[in-house]
């Protein structure tokens, strides 16, 4: 998969944090929902609770404080009646136990003893003895008149409830009375009622109060005689404790309910569930909206930052890789607002920097092929002129510029004999080492076969299958090649698809008329036809490449022939001066004429000035 | 710069070669015969529009005749003068049919 489509297919940083924020949130909602939902519950159960016990604590305590006053009343009215104090018998206690209705009636001296009492087997009761009894201590050793008691089991026998008073005879010593829940009930239901019936626990909760023998006392729906269960509410005093919240369903609404002893009496109090339950709702609601409004907050705040921190300096480094990857290898990557940034910078600077290194090198090792390849082709031809300085009947001189586009421009000068000199020029088709290596080849064949004897023609049939042979790369050669006979100026040339050479005679250039035939390694099997022409002394003979004619101005225009016969159409003088000259002016009119524009093809020229056997210079 | 239009039909193929044929076209055109040719019996080449062929172009020319020798026949057509001048000079014109 190309890169582009990667991109395509991953989402952006944004895209994809938006993603996890939102799940990440939404979770961390939910569970905080959870835990705020367990949480309030709790707390309201807790509060209800609360609610429920200062209720019933009210109530207990109002119970308790009219029972006391109550029982301290008949205490003091039975104290008045005991004028005799501690001396009082056992038998008038008697008495007065029936004429009041108690339970019990003690008298203790001022030593602590009870002296006369309802019950005989109290006599002689050691009142520090009892931790119940002890209470009543503070009448004789302290200055305290009066004492009631809360109701409670007594000293010698626990299952027995009993509420005792206290009065102090003027004399010593005191009068303790003790009744029963039962007693003092009576005297009290009315005020309990009272207490109750104008009570509201919480908004819809309310208050029961049962007595010792589970009737009503004390109800909402006024069922007061009939027993507690008609509300709907049972105690198990072994199962249930006092003063914990249990549930239950008091006349017909779901509720919680408390309950708790008081002097014999059962308070219970009661709330509706739903009150409770709307509470917690209504906590929970507020906690998650205050929550929702954080979270949210929070999201904003970490998808801001990490845009700002993470998201767009990576574009900013994306901007500047998309600089360097349209060619700019001077861009410098230069984000710096955090340490990761800063090292992500340097690192990608050093490593264009290692490229552009590598590109370098590889450029150089290119030039330098290049350069090697070109040396190739300079080292091959004869460079040295005059090459035949002894021979007076003919001159040679030969040019090569090399494009920086190596090609594969090659030309060559042998005598076959004395008498008989082969000339010839080449241009091989493509550029670079494939062909400089190719013209190696094809300069060395045809050498080989001229030097064996072959005439031109049959030079060029059997160079042009040997090139053809594992020509894969399919490079072909035009060339030209003429054997001169140095002694009548007879050339006997052949011409593999070679642009023809010109003849320049007394100053008049001219193309040489002539056939073509296919160029060298083109194809096996082709023929090739030997062509003839005569040099008079003074004839100059000029081959060149289609360097020449193709070199190009930056307008894109060509050199052409006509200016090519214009610039040769004039004196040069003779010899190999002449070939000199005419190979240097032509260079300067070509380079005059291209100017700035970068040559593209090697430019060859050869020139060969006939002097005749006779007319040999002086 | 060169347009290259290429037109089958069956077995036979036509290519209309618009422009100067130089080195860079040379190769482009190179790439789409090497594509275009296998299997083909019949190859025209109209070379109206074109208004110049370097030795590169020459090079493509005679690969394609080359291939088409082996496996049926390729024909110039409409060839211009200067086009007909540089076919002759290189000796290539006696390997070409032209129409």
């Amino acid at each position: 998969m190309d890169t582009k489509s990667r991109t395509k297919r991953a989402k952006t940083i944004s895209r994809s944090l938006l993603t996890w924020l939102v799940a990440i949130v939404l979770i961390g909602f939910a569970a905080s929902i959870g835990l705020s939902w367990i949480l309030q519950t709790r707390l309201s159960n807790q509060s209800a609770e609360e609610v429920l016990r200062i209720n019933i604590e009210d109530v207990q305590q109002d119970i308790q404080d009219k029972s006391d006053m109550n029982l301290l009343e008949l205490t003091r009215e039975i104290a008045g009646e005991l004028p005799e104090g501690q001396a009082a018998t056992s038998e008038r206690l008697r008495e007065l136990m029936k004429q009041h209705d108690v339970s019990e009636i003690n008298v203790i001296n001022d030593k602590g003893f009870i002296t006369a009492s309802t019950e005989d087997e109290f006599l002689g009761y050691d009142m520090r003895e009892g931790e119940q009894a002890s209470e009543f201590m503070c009448l004789v050793t302290e200055n305290e008149t009066e004492y009631v008691q809360k109701f409670r089991g007594i000293s010698y026998d626990s299952s027995l409830g009993r509420k005792y008073a206290g009065v102090r005879f003027e004399g010593g010593g005191f009068v303790e009375v003790g009744y029963d829940a039962q007693r003092f009930q009576r005297d009290v239901d009315r005020t309990v009622v009272g207490i109750t019936h104008n009570r509201h626990v919480g908004k819809g909760g309310f208050i029961m109060v049962a007595d010792a023998k589970w009737d009503l006392v004390s109800d909402l729906k006024r069922h007061e005689g009939q027993n507690l269960y008609v509300s709907g509410v049972w105690i198990d005093r072994e199962k249930m404790p006092e003063n914990h919240i249990f549930h239950c369903t008091v006349y017909g609404v779901p509720s919680c309910c408390l309950y708790a002893m008081s002097e014999g009496y059962c308070i219970v109090a009661v709330i509706p569930e739903n009150e409770i339950v709307l509470q917690r709702d209504t906590s929970v609601l507020l906690s998650s909206a205050l929550e929702i409004n954080i979270y949210i907050a929070l999201f904003v705040v970490i998808f801001l930052l990490v845009r700002k921190l993470v998201v767009r300096n990576i574009n900013r480094v994306n901007d500047s890789l998309s600089r360097i990857t349209e060619g700019n290898l001077d861009e410098v990557v230069d984000v710096r607002s955090n340490t990761e940034f800063s090292a992500l910078s340097d690192d990608i600077n050093a490593t264009v920097s290692t490229l552009k290194q590598y590109i370098k090198a590889a450029a150089t090792r290119i030039d330098e092929e290049l350069a090697f390849a070109r040396n190739i082709q300079h080292s091959a031809m004869p460079s040295v002129f005059p090459p035949y300085p002894e021979r007076k009947d003919f001159s040679l001189y030969a040019t090569m510029h090399t494009a920086r586009e190596v090609g594969g421009d090659f030309y060559d000068f042998y005598l076959l004999d004395e008498d008989k000199l082969a000339f010839l020029i080449a241009d091989v088709s493509g550029k670079g080492i494939p062909a400089a290596m190719f013209m190696m080849t094809g300069k060395t064949v045809i050498r080989d076969y001229a030097e064996r004897g072959d005439e031109p023609a049959e030079v060029f049939r059997s160079a042009n299958e040997k090139l053809c042979d594992g020509n894969d790369a399919e490079i072909f050669i035009t060339a030209w090649m003429g054997f001169l006979d140095t002694k009548s100026g007879l050339v006997r040339f052949v011409n593999a698809g070679h642009n023809p050479p010109i003849l320049i005679r007394d100053g008049r250039a001219a193309f040489i008329p002539m056939e073509a035939d296919l160029m060298l390694a083109g194809m096996e099997g082709t023929a090739y036809e030997e062509q003839r022409m005569h040099m008079k002394p003074g004839d100059i003979l000029f081959l060149y490449t289609d360097g020449v004619t193709e070199a190009a101005n930056e307008q894109e225009e060509m050199y052409g022939e006509e200016r090519l016969l214009e610039v040769l159409s004039a004196s040069f003088g003779k010899g190999e001066e002449a070939c000199r000259n005419i190979c240097g002016t032509l260079k300067q009119d070509i380079d005059r004429f291209t100017g700035e524009a970068t040559q593209s093809d090697d430019i060859t020229m050869l020139c060969l000035y006939y002097a005749g056997r006779e007319n040999v210079l002086k | 710069m060169l347009n290259i239009g290429i037109e089958a039909n069956g077995d036979s193929l036509t290519v209309r070669l618009e422009g100067k044929l130089n080195t860079t076209a040379a190769m482009e055109l190179d790439e789409k015969l090497r594509q275009a040719l296998p299997g083909v019996k019949e190859l025209v080449l109209d070379l109206e529009k074109l208004e110049y062929i370097t030795s590169a172009g020459l090079r493509v020319l005679l690969f394609a005749q080359k291939t088409m020798a082996a496996q049926g026949k390729m024909t110039l057509r409409n060839v211009g003068s200067e086009i007909l001048k540089i076919l002759k000079m290189t000796g290539m014109l006696k390997m070409m049919t032209i129409e």
